[in-house]
């Protein structure tokens, strides 16, 4: 016995003290908890700074950047970003009728600087009758006798002069005159001209565009930069940055909104069917699943004629109504299984004991217990949201022009996407990128609040 | 320690290699279900799929559609594509030779007088089972046309013969008709008032022949299959898969026949997309593409040889005129006119060689008395003027008694162009006028629908020649024309094309058209905006092949292959 070796001090009373129940770490609710937990998710956390960047983007970005995403800026069409803008001031146009031939130099010629605004040419007689064809080609004449793009025919005997006005654009040009066969074709005798052509605005275009504040400002020969478009512009010279923030608008109140919306309708139709359950809950849920057989595209159609949304009106308010009408079933499934999980918990049995009445349980049991599942169906609503309205607006449904939306604007871009790759690319990356933030947010939220995680880490 | 970390990296290292494996495996599987698929491709599909743009060997040419001729019955075929096939499967009395002047057709001679024509019909021209055409089979082309039963789009182009208009209205029996087979190779035509250009009409569709026995045995189905169709053309068609494809093969029995080259035109594809069309020709697989402005940049980069074509019709935006509409007011449309260019909308929109800036009605190319109508009666269409451009504004203001013109409803076709068109002319308007413009884009059965009914207030419109001369544009906006969409209505207008219809004198009808081309400008009828062109790549095999502003557009019936060059 004596081994243990305790003595009498050892069998004295301990006295209670407060520190060993004290809890050391501090208290903290379900959102706390949450936050903290989605703040560890670096992806979800850079997600959320993103879809707060997109949101400034589309409400502070037409404070910042004034520019009217309908004007065109027919001088600089389908500019891809970081272009030179420089521009000389020149004369008005004037129609050119070929009195103003210069006799110096032989061949084919220009009859003045090559610019913007027209590049003008003669030539000398290469046969004593005969009909040209010219010719204008962005490669200099090869091998393969390709003359490029043929512009118009030209005959005569003498005074041989074109007036080319073709979308032209500052650069490199390589023309051709070439003498016609009997059958029409290109003929063996051709002349060829290298021409470099500038950028030029005249005094009165650089004053409607708002370039120079009057006319005193600016003389002939003076230089100036044509209007900046950051993003470049598209296939009528509009500017793409205030169209992509035009269209953030119109994609983002769809996309947030319409979720917003048949999530609360969801939530609400599942809520009540859940809880009072039995046949109301039979009936209810079996009305969702008629809805969810409804197809979306035939309603949308249909709401449009219903609401007398006419021609060249935005198709916006009837995809929104539709969107709601049609999506909310997903959601109130979901909830109601919850709500009908729930019920049978214990802590429900014991706060109906003690004489709760239904609205406490409701808003104080059975909805915050819902709310993880409500927040992510929430999230990844959106991306989905913002997909509609993208694939409506491309394939014309969606809203009239000029309003512009992402998806319009890929729909637009993908007709010129080999040629000027930038109208296709911005706004499907405006997408692309708005799709990925709030699923990666989804998906962090759900790690996030799911309280059966917190024991986990 | 170390031992658990070996094992771990043992671990690693199989997961590495399953991963990797799966990975392969998944690639492996995808290349051998395309494999497969392909395989499958290849042996469901038919011959002609796969077939090269240009054979030699068999004189073939494969081609593509932008869509399919509804039917090929040509008393009722209105659209380019049934005009297309039946200009090279069927011949009519004239017919048009490569410079684009009347050429003898089935007629080999033929005398046209002020009151009344006799076409003489060569001995051998032959239908494709061997039976000899003859001047009854035109007569009763004419008759079916202008049946009332029928409906026929298109009977008003035979309307110059004699009685063809109270047939058509159901007032007078067929037989009234102006038109007699003598005998079988001799044709009267007696008009309806004096005509001076009646050479040009008969070399239209509508008077085709066509066979009273085998029309009777279709059974009404006349034209709407290979087998349903008798041939007296150049070539003939052999199938007829709808909706896929369409097979043309020369006509043994054309009288002609040595003039004809080629074996056979093979129509392989049908399809609207422009994009997919360049690419059968990439892929070499059709012998000829048009292009788009976006295309053109990488038609450059090929080195192709891109050849241009004016293809004859008018670009403009018809106001509509009717009473309740505020384009009928003319300070209005005056404005609209001024406040735009059409050359901006050519050289800087639209972008296509072959477009020109749109001046008049009339196009460029018609003929007046020595010189084209344009150069002898120039089209003085007012420049951009936005200063006139709102003071016209304010005056139309005034007179509707508005402070806001209300937004105007602009009818435009559901294509790449028009788009483009309809949106820039919206941003146009608005920042000039500051009008409201609203796009209504519909098909084009829709739009046709909306034209005729007047639901708009302007429309994006086009008009294409039918035969040449410039009465085929002139009377256009003569009020009791039903292609007169808009209703316009002037007396001394329709004064001037009753002058053009029923004068003799090249003099006299060239002023009235004149005459009709400064009442349109005067008092703003249309804004014209180009006259269309096309840019397109040939194979450089194929040569001969013609595109006509009248007629058969693309014509391949004096084409040839010639790999030599």
């Amino acid at each position: 016995m004596a081994e243990a070796g305790l003595t009498s001090t050892d069998f004295e009373r301990i006295e209670q003290s407060a520190a060993i129940q004290a809890i050391t770490r501090p208290s903290l609710s379900y959102w706390q908890d949450a936050w903290i937990r989605l703040k560890d998710n670096r992806r979800a956390l850079y997600s959320l700074y993103l879809i707060i960047a997109l949101l400034m983007f589309t409400i502070a970005g037409p404070w910042v950047w004034r520019i009217d995403p309908g004007a065109q800026d027919v001088d600089q069409i389908s500019q891809p970003p970081g272009t030179d803008r420089k521009a000389t001031v020149v004369e008005p146009f004037v129609p050119w009728d070929g009195t103003t031939l210069i006799d110096t130099g032989t061949g084919l010629r220009l009859a003045q600087p090559a610019t913007t605004q027209a590049v003008r040419i003669q030539w000398d007689p290469l046969t004593s009758t005969g009909t040209y064809r010219v010719y204008r080609n962005i490669f200099p004449l090869g091998e393969e006798r390709a003359f490029g793009l043929p512009l118009a025919e030209v005959s005569g005997s003498d005074g041989l002069y074109f007036e080319d006005r073709l979308d032209l654009r500052p650069g490199t040009y390589h023309y051709a005159v070439v003498v016609l066969d009997e059958f029409g074709g290109p003929g063996e005798r051709f002349e060829t001209l290298e021409v470099e052509l500038t950028r030029v605005i005249t005094v009165y275009e650089a004053l409607a565009k708002g370039l120079v504040a009057s006319t005193n400002d600016i003389r002939i020969g003076d230089e100036v930069k044509l209007a900046l478009h950051p993003f470049g512009t598209d296939y009528l010279g509009r500017d793409m940055l205030a169209r992509l923030m035009a269209g953030a608008g119109v994609s983002l109140f769809i996309g947030i909104f319409a979720p917003f919306l048949y999530v609360l309708l969801g939530v609400v139709y599942g809520a009540t069917a859940g809880f009072i359950g039995g046949r109301t809950d039979q009936g209810l849920m079996r009305f969702a699943d008629f809805v969810v057989a409804l197809p979306f595209l035939l309603f949308m159609i249909l709401f449009k004629i219903v609401f007398g949304i006419g021609p060249g009106e935005s198709g916006i308010m009837p995809m929104l109504l539709a969107l709601v009408i049609l999506a909310w079933p997903a959601t109130a499934r979901l909830v109601r299984g919850q709500i009908l999980q729930i019920r049978e918990e214990g802590y429900i049995s014991a706060c109906r004991l003690l004489g709760a009445k239904t609205t406490y349980l409701v808003v104080r049991h059975m909805i915050p217990n819902t709310m993880g599942v409500i927040l992510v169906t929430l999230t990844f609503a959106v991306p989905s949201a913002i997909f509609t309205e993208a694939f409506l607006s491309f394939i014309g449904m969606g809203v009239a022009p000029p309003t512009p939306s992402w998806g319009s604007m890929c729909n637009e871009g993908l007709k010129t996407m080999l040629t000027y790759p930038h109208e296709l690319v911005f706004p499907a990356l405006f997408i692309s990128i708005t799709v990925l933030a709030f699923n990666l947010l989804g998906d962090g939220l759900r790690d996030a609040l799911d309280a059966r995680m917190r024991s986990r880490e | 320690m170390s031992d658990i970390t070996s094992s771990e990296d043992g671990f690693t290292r199989t997961a590495g290699r399953q991963l990797a494996l799966f990975f392969l495996m998944a690639i492996g599987g995808v290349a051998a279900l395309m494999w497969v698929l392909s395989i499958a491709a290849s042996l469901t599909s038919s011959g002609t799929t796969t077939s090269q743009a240009v054979d030699a060997e068999t004189g073939t040419v494969t081609i593509a559609f932008t869509t399919e001729p509804p039917q090929l019955d040509s008393t009722l075929a209105t659209d380019m594509q049934s005009g297309m096939v039946l200009g090279h499967v069927m011949e009519g009395l004239l017919t048009y030779d490569a410079n684009n002047e009347i050429a003898p057709g089935v007629a080999e001679r033929w005398e046209i007088g002020e009151n009344d024509a006799t076409f003489w019909l060569r001995e051998d021209a032959r239908w494709s089972d061997g039976e000899t055409v003859t001047a009854h089979d035109f007569v009763f082309a004419w008759r079916t046309a202008l049946d009332p039963k029928r409906a026929s789009e298109y009977a008003f182009i035979l309307y110059p013969i004699k009685n063809a208009e109270a047939v058509n209205t159901g007032k007078l029996p067929l037989d009234a008709l102006g038109a007699q087979a003598v005998d079988d190779r001799t044709l009267t035509v007696q008009f309806e008032r004096p005509l001076a250009y009646f050479d040009k009409l008969v070399a239209f569709t509508t008077y085709l022949p066509v066979r009273q026995d085998f029309f009777e045995n279709t059974d009404g189905k006349y034209g709407a299959d290979a087998d349903k169709l008798l041939y007296n053309g150049p070539f003939m068609m052999t199938s007829w898969v709808h909706g896929a494809s369409l097979r043309m093969d020369k006509n043994p029995h054309y009288w002609n026949r040595d003039k004809v080259k080629l074996n056979t035109i093979n129509v392989g594809y049908i399809t609207p997309d422009p994009n997919a069309r360049l690419n059968l020709f990439k892929d070499n697989n059709i012998a000829l593409s048009g292009l788009t402005a976006e295309n053109l940049p990488s038609a450059l980069e090929n080195r192709w040889q891109i050849h241009r074509f004016v293809d004859g019709s008018v670009f403009f935006i018809e106001f509509n005129h009717r009473e309740d509409r505020v384009t009928r007011n003319l300070n209005l449309r005056k404005a609209m006119l001024l406040a735009q260019d059409s050359a901006e909308l050519v050289y800087k929109v639209t972008k296509i060689p072959g477009y020109l800036p749109g001046a008049s009605l009339f196009p460029t190319w018609l003929m007046g008395v020595d010189k084209p109508l344009r150069e002898e009666y120039p089209a003085n269409l007012p420049r951009m003027d936005l200063e006139l451009a709102r003071r016209h504004l304010d005056l139309a203001k005034r007179e509707l008694g508005v402070d806001q013109i209300p937004p105007l409803t602009f009818l435009t076709g559901d294509n790449p162009i028009s788009n483009i068109q309809s949106e820039y002319f919206q941003a146009v308007f608005k920042k000039n006028l500051g009008l409201d413009v609203k796009i209504d884009k519909q098909i084009f059965k829709q739009r046709l629908a909306k034209m005729t009914s007047g639901d708009f207030d302007l429309v994006l419109a086009g008009w294409g020649p039918d035969y040449n001369d410039p009465l085929t544009f002139g009377d256009l906006f003569a009020s009791w024309n039903l292609n007169n969409r808009g209703r316009y209505a002037n007396p001394e207008l329709d004064r001037q094309v009753r002058i053009a219809q029923s004068s003799l004198d090249p003099k006299t009808r060239m002023d009235a058209f004149g005459q009709i081309q400064q009442i349109l400008i005067d008092d703003a009828v249309i804004i014209p905006n180009y006259e269309r062109g096309s840019v397109y790549v040939t194979h450089p095999h194929v040569k001969g092949v013609l595109r006509r502003v009248i007629g058969a557009d693309v014509d391949y019936t004096r084409a040839w292959i010639d790999t030599g060059a």
